[in-house]
């Protein structure tokens, strides 16, 4: 039994969900030591490196990455200690939390959720500059600024999917999401992101999405409009120079599109392997299936 | 640190004394805030407050007293407060917290009771945090970057990671043609030229490890066009960013073409924009090392000499020559096939060299370079038909370097041109055999003349009128150790052509001298008066005088027992210098004598102004004598007489010649009928038994 009282009876049990995140930790206990070591002041790549070597699938994607269009060394990145030099500790501790939240298990996730996190973290590195912020920081936050979605989809798949169909337009939907569990699915991104230790000036953009005079906000808003002009047919546009508060208009967002949609694929490949993307299918389960993935696995 | 039950057991084993000593610090006024929440009728609700709290938060702590914490946390909605106030877990939140002076940046954290109802909440503002002000310091530096370098005329990169940048300046943009939107991330890799991208990004790979490191890589403009420069890259490390580089780029587009420009200048003939002399020895040594392997085809080379140049430049002038050598120039370079090269060897010389031909080959395109050379060209307004000597030659085992190839065929140029004008000579097995062998026979004769091998031999010139011995004309001879006797024709000629003519000349004055001294020493009065030393035309230059005194002074020697005899054709060769030191010599007291006059087509005018002292008739007009044709050797000794010159006749075979050559008035004769030639002993022996 709960002992707040949320207002309308809500759809899950945020305290539940979130005790789910901390035990998650315990399941990927590499993906957990790489976080904590990417965290300490004094990490350095070669620690980091030999933490990360024990995970082999892990080490391969942070390798993937840094040989990736998007960090341009074109393959020269052959050794894990200077991959992680190459992409940095936070895309480190990215790519391990993905792998901690199971988030590299499509088969578990909302259609096209690496497609859209992809886009979305391109968008936001390529516009950082602009609104400025680091393109770093930001390809990372845009990586798991839907870490929520998955949070709230694997708790609840129907519900989510019935609420994300329904409610298309981001603030519509992040609204639903505070209407049918208590929380929106970016605060959640927030409070798990938050909880992993990740700086807060990373992580403060998802708070500030709706606060119309934030530059961190507006960058986040409109790396999400971006991110949704590449891959969903059905998006209604919104107007950039709105959402971006002047900073980009209508005439500069075709470059960034062309920008993100030649480096999505290989981002996607990188951070969640090479794995098809799945069909429709959601699990019936009741069980957050990040949990449940991260279980089937050995330890 | 062993666990007590005070911090790990329930609060109900604690005793009361603690728990009033804990409150009493967490209360105490200099602690962090502190505040206790507890559901009161469904909604949390602040129900006890620190100091610190009232000092924080600028309330009372009697207002604060049943205060809604959503209120105090007006970021999170009324569901949200879960995340915060949670049953079983602590929680730590970056929130705005509500202050009397506004909303402040704050760390809140929360840890239930084990009731699940009750929180305690400690709020730590965010404003000392070290994150928030390293940030701020780290962006503030990188502001000052961007400022510092925005208008520095050295186009800058600053990476922010990885091969990404954050930042190019100005100079960068306007280096590479494109808008610095273009160049941020990765985009700037794009305006580097694909055969050159791998090498920025190896070195790029190496900075970013902690070295320096440049790399010479082309850039590509928008327009298209292309800038070489060179990119010079330092490690830089950036707190919670990691390892990128600062790059400056400096554009070397100018100097390498003004390098370039120095070495064609370097490596070309500025007349005729051929490459010359230095390049062709590269160009050869390289593809001589390259057809040497196995899978190369054979090289070939042509030498081309102009015939007539020299004609062109005394009666044209120089104008006209050099116009006439970037005709044959661009006659050449249209006439070879692509790839071959021309070069100008020097003065009237051209080299090309081709490769994958055999003789055949090459001696067809040495047939249509004179063809194409044949056709009149127009130079100071005469029509000149060009000709060339062409010899050929083709790579072959005996080669050992690309020396010996060009050496090749400047012999089978030579043998063209001594066959007459316009013509090829390929220098083939045979004929590079025979080349091999007068280069031998060089060295040998090289070798002979430094052990003094060669040696002289002396035939005795005596008076028409009573047979007294007047002179010996003193004859090089060679007996090579292995050949045998070489003919004088041969290894004098042969001196002439390989530069050893000075040599030997000096040897044979240096030895007639000395053996007149010998003679003198060892016959007194019977030895030869007088000894005739023969002179080629390639020793009169200014140094004959000199090296006739040292050779005289050397073995102290009167100048009046030495006499110089030089051709005819020699003296016609320069007639104007052979004057001047043929002077020189008279004027030491050494005699003249022109050898083999009536062969040379001297004129007769000139001779009058010669300062000699004797004609030697030609051997070959004293053997007409017999055949009953005396009439050169008349005339020629009644010009001597006319001109008060003494006359020798040579190659006296038989008494009637003698008899008949002092009818006519001979001076002196000089033949086998009278003596052969004799080494210096028997000369001595000769002379002394008269």
């Amino acid at each position: 039994m709960t002992a707040l009282s949320l207002g309308a009876p809500p759809a899950v049990d945020l305290d539940r969900l979130l005790a789910g995140i901390d035990t998650l930790a315990t399941q990927r206990p590499v993906a957990a030591q790489v976080v904590a070591v990417a965290n300490a002041e004094d990490a350095s790549a070669r620690t980091l490196a030999g933490v990360l070597a024990a995970d082999v699938a892990l080490s391969g994607r942070v390798m993937k990455l840094a040989n990736s269009a998007y960090f341009g060394m074109s393959g020269r990145a052959t050794t894990l200690q200077f991959a992680i030099t190459v992409v940095g500790f936070t895309a480190v501790r990215t790519m391990a939390t993905v792998a901690l939240t199971c988030l590299d298990d499509e088969s578990q996730l909302p259609d096209g959720f690496w497609e859209s996190s992809t886009a979305v973290a391109l968008a936001a590195s390529v516009l950082a500059p602009r609104f400025g912020s680091r393109s770093q920081d930001a390809l990372c936050l845009g990586l798991l600024a839907q870490v929520g979605v998955a949070l709230l989809h694997a708790d609840d798949p129907a519900g989510y999917r019935e609420l994300a169909a329904a409610h298309r337009p981001f603030a519509a939907r992040r609204a639903a999401e505070v209407a049918r569990y208590g929380i929106s699915a970016l605060r959640l991104s927030a409070v798990a992101l938050g909880q992993w230790g990740f700086p807060p000036a990373m992580v403060a953009p998802l708070a500030a999405v709706d606060d119309p005079t934030s530059a961190d906000g507006a960058l986040l808003r409109v790396a999400f409009e971006v991110g949704a002009r590449c891959t969903d047919p059905a998006h209604a546009s919104e107007p950039v120079q709105r959402l971006s508060r002047g900073l980009l208009g209508e005439e500069g967002v075709a470059a960034v599109l062309q920008q993100v949609r030649d480096a999505a694929e290989d981002l996607r490949r990188a951070v969640v392997g090479d794995q098809t993307t799945t069909a429709a299918g959601v699990p019936s389960s009741g069980t957050p299936a990040a949990v449940s993935c991260c279980r089937a696995q050995p330890v | 640190m062993p666990a007590s039950p005070t911090a790990t057991g329930p609060a109900g084993s604690v005793s009361p004394e603690v728990l009033a000593a804990v409150f009493s610090a967490a209360a105490a006024g200099d602690g962090p805030a502190l505040l206790v929440a507890e559901t009161v009728e469904g909604t949390p609700r602040v129900t006890w407050a620190n100091e610190g709290a009232v000092r924080l938060l600028g309330t009372a702590a009697g207002d604060l007293r049943g205060l809604p914490v959503g209120e105090l946390v007006p970021a999170l909605a009324a569901g949200e407060l879960a995340v915060l106030l949670r049953r079983e877990h602590a929680s730590r939140l970056a929130l705005r917290v509500r202050t009397g002076g506004g909303l402040v940046d704050a760390v809140v954290r929360a840890a239930p009771a084990p009731s699940g109802s009750a929180w305690t909440l400690a709020v730590v503002p965010a404003d000392a945090g070290t994150d928030r002000v390293s940030r701020a310091t780290a962006d503030a530096a990188e502001r000052r970057f961007a400022t510092l370098t925005e208008r520095s005329p050295i186009p800058t990169l600053l990476s922010e990671q990885g091969m990404r940048l954050a930042h190019v300046n100005d100079a960068f943009c306007r280096l590479a043609g494109r808008p610095a939107a273009d160049m941020l991330g990765t985009g700037w890799t794009g305006a580097v030229h694909p055969d050159d991208l791998g090498a920025v990004i190896e070195v790029v790979a190496a900075v970013l490890e902690g070295e320096d490191g440049e790399v010479r890589a082309r850039l590509v403009r928008a327009d298209g066009a292309e800038r070489v420069t060179v990119m010079r890259f330092g490690y830089v490390f950036t707190p919670g960013a990691g390892s990128g580089f600062l790059g400056t780029v400096e554009d070397v587009t100018d100097r390498l073409a003004f390098e370039a420009r120095l070495a064609h200048q370097a490596s070309h003939d500025p007349l005729t924009g051929l490459p010359n002399r230095t390049l062709l020895d590269q160009h050869l040594a390289t593809r001589f090392a390259a057809t040497g392997s196995s899978t190369g085809g054979r090289l070939a080379c042509l030498f081309l000499d102009l015939d007539d140049f020299k004609v062109v430049n005394d009666s044209l002038g120089h104008e006209a020559g050099d116009e006439l050598l970037v005709e044959v120039a661009g006659r050449l370079r249209a006439t070879v096939r692509p790839g071959d090269l021309v070069a100008r060897f020097g003065g009237d010389e051209f080299v090309v060299v081709c490769e994958d031909v055999d003789e055949a080959d090459a001696a067809a395109l040495a047939e249509r370079i004179v063809a194409a050379l044949a056709v009149p060209v127009h130079l100071a307004g005469v029509r000149f038909r060009p000709h060339a000597s062409v010899g050929v030659t083709v790579q072959a085992p005996e080669h050992a370097d690309a020396a010996d190839l060009v050496r090749d065929c400047d012999i089978a140029m030579y043998q063209a041109k001594a066959g007459g004008k316009g013509r090829v000579r390929v220098l083939d097995r045979c004929g590079r055999a025979e080349a091999r062998d007068k280069l031998q026979l060089v060295a040998d004769l090289r070798d002979a003349i430094e052990r003094r091998e060669v040696t002289l031999h002396y035939q005795p010139i005596v008076s028409a009128a009573d047979g007294s011995l007047e002179a010996v004309e003193a004859l090089a001879r060679w007996h090579h150790p292995v050949r045998g006797p070489i003919s004088p024709e041969v290894f004098v000629a042969l001196s002439e052509e390989s530069g050893l003519v000075g040599p030997l000349g000096l040897l044979v004055l240096d030895e007639a001298c000395r053996q007149v001294v010998a003679w003198d020493r060892d016959l007194g009065d019977l030895a030869p008066p007088r000894i005739n030393v023969n002179v080629s035309a390639l020793q009169l230059d200014g140094g004959l005088r000199a090296e006739v005194l040292a050779a005289l002074h050397r073995h102290g020697l009167a100048p009046a027992r030495l006499s110089i005899e030089i051709t005819e054709s020699a003296l016609m060769t320069d007639p104007a210098a052979a004057r001047g030191v043929l002077q020189e010599l008279r004027d030491l007291g050494v005699a003249v004598a022109i050898d083999d006059f009536g062969t040379g087509y001297s004129s007769l005018a000139y001779l009058r102004h010669l300062p000699v002292d004797c004609l030697k008739v030609d051997r070959s007009f004293v053997a007409e004598l017999a055949e009953g044709h005396p009439q050169i050797a008349t005339a020629v000794i009644a010009l001597a007489r006319s001109l008060g010159l003494s006359t020798v006749a040579e190659g006296v075979a038989t008494p009637g010649q003698a008899a008949a050559l002092t009818a006519l008035g001979a001076t002196y004769l000089q033949g086998f009928s009278l003596a052969v030639p004799m080494d210096g002993a028997t000369t001595a022996t000769w002379a002394g038994a008269r």
